[in-house]
């Protein structure tokens, strides 16, 4: 893989690394039901520091989360204009035509956003850590079950490991397609829209015969080696259940319940404070 | 055109762990004239270096001049640059993409600015040049020649666009014995006319020996040897302290040394290596 950051691998050795990719897969759901679960202030800073604590050991830099949350920030500014506007609140700030702004908008609609920030933190930490190989070894492992019911689960990963294997593959050729086309002399960044969809043509249509060729190829390579996909083939990689997937559950176990309990105030705990009984009530 | 790059440095994916210097303080002159060769091992760079030459990678560090024109400057005239040097990829047959020969070969043409005629023109010798008929193949499409034929197709597109300094890297990869010899023969005859200055890039020692004046050595990004063919496999170690190997003609001369048959010709090519062997039987 070159330049590529499609599944935005970043390699290291960290704890996170080292996990089972089925133990992160399914505490990357866990820590999406919490984010959703979370309904005060305090309970988005509990899954904030989660993702936080969770981002310091896999070592990712922070300047690479940045830039992942960068990429939505369209998505981001989007959001929070169109929750503060239509947000019907009772303590109005402001009013326009059907726009109002409202003490309330404003909150639910920093919450939105942050629950996207945090949505898209702990599902790209997820691609960071794991190869995209083994989010599909992963998956297929967790869908076995499924088998029971005839669903071809086997089939289905390899197809998707074979999709995700090609991605890096096919934009290398787009990149030796678009030089050798560059060469003779194309532009691909001029001229209007129509004309900029025309000069993708001799980008498209060599990619595409590429494409096809090299799916004949494989599919005569995995022939030519008897592969079939039967019932009992061993792995190259066996997947373990080890103590850094044990620490990993329980750590967001726990941030699972603190979470829980902050949303109910601590069942009644912290009540007789003032200032910790406004935190809860945003 | 004299071409000339001073302290090239150039790396990929910078500030990652992908990081990977390919090009490392590499200087060099090609005169007009030239026909340069470009040897290395594997991810030595000639690749990279290459496709600096017609601006399809952006200098990072050093300068490269094009006659006067210095691709290192801000605002460079892409299209006069890639029109001055034509450059030939590996299997350029996977770039042929229009639904007649002759549109994709008039396709470098058009882009530089050639009217209808002119376009139709330069399409018909291109295609000539490589032995194909324009009247024969011209309306066909592409994707039905033959594998062949379509490479073909694909050089005439590059040269079809008359440039003066054409780059070929790795052109007869993948192609039988008499294939190679045929590209290369059209390289030089095409050097007779408007191509004055051809850069090549091989893995086949023959090759470089027989059809260049001057090679460079690339190693791990740094340029380790800026000589003649002669030079290089007859009079140094170069050869013996990298991947690299020797043309068959000088392996037999070497050989024949050995059994204390000593030949003064270079033997870069089979005729001197027949005409030395046969002076010395004389003598
Ligand atoms: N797009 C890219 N992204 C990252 N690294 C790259 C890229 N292209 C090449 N490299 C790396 O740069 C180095 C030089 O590559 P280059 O293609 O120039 O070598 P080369 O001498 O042409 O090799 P070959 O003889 O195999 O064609 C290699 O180590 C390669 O892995
Ligand atoms: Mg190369």
């Amino acid at each position: 893989m070159k330049d590529i950051t499609l599944g935005q691998y970043y390699p290291s050795d960290s704890f996170t690394h080292k996990m089972d990719a089925r133990v992160k897969l399914v505490l990357v759901v866990a820590f999406i039901v919490a984010v959703f679960l979370a309904k005060n202030f305090l309970s988005y800073i509990a899954v904030a520091a989660c993702v936080i604590c969770a981002t310091l050991v896999s070592r990712i830099p922070i300047s690479k989360m940045l830039k992942s949350i960068k990429a939505i920030i369209m998505i981001l500014i989007f959001t929070g204009i169109l929750n503060l506007m239509f947000y019907n609140g009772e303590t109005v700030y402001w009013s326009w035509w059907r726009f109002n702004v409202s003490l309330e908008g404003i909150i639910f609609s920093v919450k939105m956003v942050l629950r996207l920030v945090l949505l898209v933190m702990g599902t790209t930490l997820l691609t960071f850590t794991t190869t995209p190989t083994g989010i599909t070894d992963g998956m297929e492992s967790l869908m076995s079950p499924l088998k029971y019911i005839k669903v071809p689960v086997h089939d289905i990963a390899v197809i998707m490991s074979i999709a995700l294997r090609f991605i890096p593959i096919l934009s290398e050729e787009v990149d030796k397609i678009m030089m050798a086309q560059k060469a003779r002399g194309a532009s691909f960044d001029t001229g209007g829209l129509v004309s900029r969809a025309k000069a993708l043509l001799p980008i498209l249509i060599p990619l595409f015969v590429s494409a096809f060729r090299r799916a004949d190829e494989l599919a005569l390579a995995l022939d030519a080696r008897c592969y079939n996909a039967t019932p009992n083939r061993t792995r190259y990689q066996v997947m373990k259940f080890g103590w850094r997937d044990l620490a990993g559950v329980i750590g967001t176990a726990v941030f699972i319940v603190l979470v829980v309990a902050l949303n109910n105030n601590f069942w009644g705990a912290y009540q007789s404070v003032e200032a910790a009984w406004w935190l809860f009530a945003v | 055109m004299q071409i000339k790059a001073e302290n090239l440095n150039y790396v990929y994916s910078p500030k990652t762990p992908f990081e990977k210097t390919a090009l490392d303080n590499v200087s060099f002159t090609v005169n007009e004239g030239d026909t340069l060769g470009i040897v290395g091992a594997t991810g030595s760079g000639k690749s990279t270096l290459t496709r600096h030459l017609n601006a399809l990678i952006r200098i990072q560090s050093g300068k490269i001049f094009l006659g006067d024109v210095d691709l290192s400057a801000k605002r460079v005239d892409l299209k006069e640059v890639r029109k001055k040097v034509g450059m030939l990829f590996q299997f350029p047959e996977y770039q042929l993409f229009a639904d007649t020969v002759k549109k994709d070969v008039e396709f470098g043409p058009k882009n530089f600015g050639f009217g209808d005629k002119e376009a139709a023109c330069a399409a018909e010798d291109a295609l000539r040049s490589v032995g194909l008929d324009i009247k024969e193949i011209g309306d066909k499409s592409p994707f039905e020649l033959s594998g062949g034929q379509m490479r073909r197709v694909a050089i005439a597109g590059v040269i079809a666009s008359k440039p003066e300094v054409l780059v070929l890297d790795e052109p007869t990869a993948g192609l039988d014995p008499v294939g190679k010899r045929e590209i290369l023969s059209l390289v030089s005859e095409l050097k007779k006319s408007f191509v004055k200055t051809v850069i090549i890039v091989s893995h086949n020692m023959d090759e470089i020996a027989e059809y260049c004046n001057r090679v460079i050595v690339l190693d791990n990004g740094k340029l380790i040897a800026d000589t003649t063919p002669d030079e290089l496999f007859n009079r140094s170690d170069v050869v013996d302290n990298t991947e690299l190997d020797y043309p068959h003609t000088v392996k037999i001369k070497r050989m024949l040394s050995e059994f204390g048959f000593e030949i003064d010709s270079p033997a870069l090519n089979v005729e001197a290596l027949v005409s030395g062997i046969l002076g010395r039987l004389k003598s």
